[in-house]
């Protein structure tokens, strides 16, 4: 249930049985099927979900209905509206399913006693935090010097499994790209 | 709450338990009913869809993946089944809200069976050390669930328990299934609720 957290969790700080287990008093283990919301816009995003099993998205959706996606999620990977989290402000983003999936979600309450009780919990959070800021530079980087094929090229370069996973209209979305202008991309790499 | 909240309901074809449903599936809350007899699973369903046409019931037959999938757990069976039924659950109980409303009655209904100085939900909150335990609808009859809704006037239901933010969520849940919520204390104070509910019994079997 908890495996993959686990070893993600060694991969960055590496934890004692006994740590382990007192972590483990502190998890919300969660089924999520198929097109449910973790988290809606205006609510409180009560915790930071790491997925074991499954996919998701994050995305806002425009005064004209469009819905933008800033993040995807698969196995491995953590989700939430951050700065909600945080600041206990309403969030802007919503958050479901794209497959059935299962979490492993850490309350805010849990989170601070977590932080309270165990420095190594404080130094995962920070390499997490720290990972995804980088991703995000880099993110707003590309938006910002590259041409569309170019985008999507080093996006299939750096996340092949997310191309495989979600339906090219939600590529295209997370890129900031009509489908149309994804599928001229596309042609022109392949033709490439 | 946009969110929409997914309920477990143990014993759900129970009087209780039936009673709960119904009263919640008008609520932002999809209910899994959760119920050894499938037949009387998908009566409820009917039931509750043709009340509520719009309502997001699932029958389940598997406790452990209704409480998996579940963000509240209400245990609606006997005080002596909890312990089974705690033991199946507890790993994907783990931090959820548990719902306890049972009144451990003897078997002659003019007694309690729980050890003094504690009570049922106290007990179940051993059981599942690392849920949040709420007491709830315990003093509320299943035959004084408000039969339509919205109820003109509101009866007080009872809760206790420990942890605020739970509380503050079952009372909205309270709300929802038609009772004006009352916050007892903390989870103690399910000894009063219990022996409050007693004394109903006791005055009714007179
Ligand atoms: N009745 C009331 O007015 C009232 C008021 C307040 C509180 N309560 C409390 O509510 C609870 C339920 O009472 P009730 O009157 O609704 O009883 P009930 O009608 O007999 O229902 C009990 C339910 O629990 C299920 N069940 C029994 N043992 C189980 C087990 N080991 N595992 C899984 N499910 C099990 C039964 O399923 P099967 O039929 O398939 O066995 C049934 O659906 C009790 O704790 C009671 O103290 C009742």
């Amino acid at each position: 249930m908890y495996e993959l957290f686990f070893r993600k969790f060694n991969e960055k700080v590496p934890l004692t049985h006994e740590e382990e287990e007192m972590i483990k008093t502190y998890l919300t283990p969660k089924k999520l099927r198929r097109k449910q919301y973790l988290l809606q816009e205006g609510d409180v995003c009560k915790s930071i979900a790491f997925v074991e099993k499954g996919a998701l998205r994050e995305y806002s959706i425009a005064e004209n209905g469009n819905e933008q996606i800033i993040q995807f999620a698969i196995e491995g990977w953590t989700i939430s509206d951050l700065y909600s989290f945080l600041t206990g402000e309403p969030a802007t983003y919503n958050i479901d399913a794209v497959e059935d999936s299962e979490l492993v979600l850490l309350s805010k309450s849990a989170h601070e006693e977590l932080l309270r009780k165990l420095p190594k919990y404080e130094t995962y959070l920070r390499l997490q935090v720290t990972g995804a800021y980088l991703a995000l530079q880099k993110r707003l980087t590309s938006v910002n010097t590259l041409s569309p094929e170019e985008r999507y090229a080093n996006f299939t370069q750096l996340y092949p499994e997310l191309v495989q996973r979600f339906p090219q209209h939600m590529i295209a979305s997370h890129m900031g790209l009509t489908p149309e202008t994804l599928s001229r991309a596309r042609r022109k790499i392949k033709s490439k | 709450m946009q969110t929409r909240q997914t309920i477990a309901i143990i014993g759900a074809t129970g009087n209780m338990g039936s009673a709960i449903s119904k009263s919640l599936a008008k609520g932002n809350y999809r209910l899994l009913l959760f119920g050894k007899d499938e037949s009387k699973l998908k009566k409820l369903e009917l039931t509750i869809l043709r009340l509520h046409p719009d309502a997001d019931v699932a029958p389940i037959t598997c406790s452990y993946t209704a409480s998996w999938e579940a963000d509240i757990i209400i245990s609606a069976i006997p005080y002596p089944a909890e312990k089974e039924v705690a033991d199946r659950i507890k790993e994907v109980a783990n931090q959820k809200i548990v719902i306890s409303i049972a009144n451990p009655l003897n078997d002659t209904f003019d007694g309690l069976v729980t050890p003094p100085g504690s009570s049922a939900a106290e007990e179940l909150q051993k059981l599942l050390p690392h849920s949040k335990v709420i007491k709830a609808f315990n003093t509320i009859f299943a035959a004084d669930f408000p039969k339509t809704v919205p109820a003109a006037t509101h009866t007080g239901s009872f809760i206790a328990g420990n942890d605020p933010e739970a509380l503050e969520i079952v009372s909205e849940l309270v709300n929802t299934a038609g009772f004006y919520p009352i916050i007892a204390g903390d989870l103690s104070a399910s000894r009063i609720l219990e022996n409050m509910q007693l004394i109903k019994i006791l005055q009714l079997n007179k």
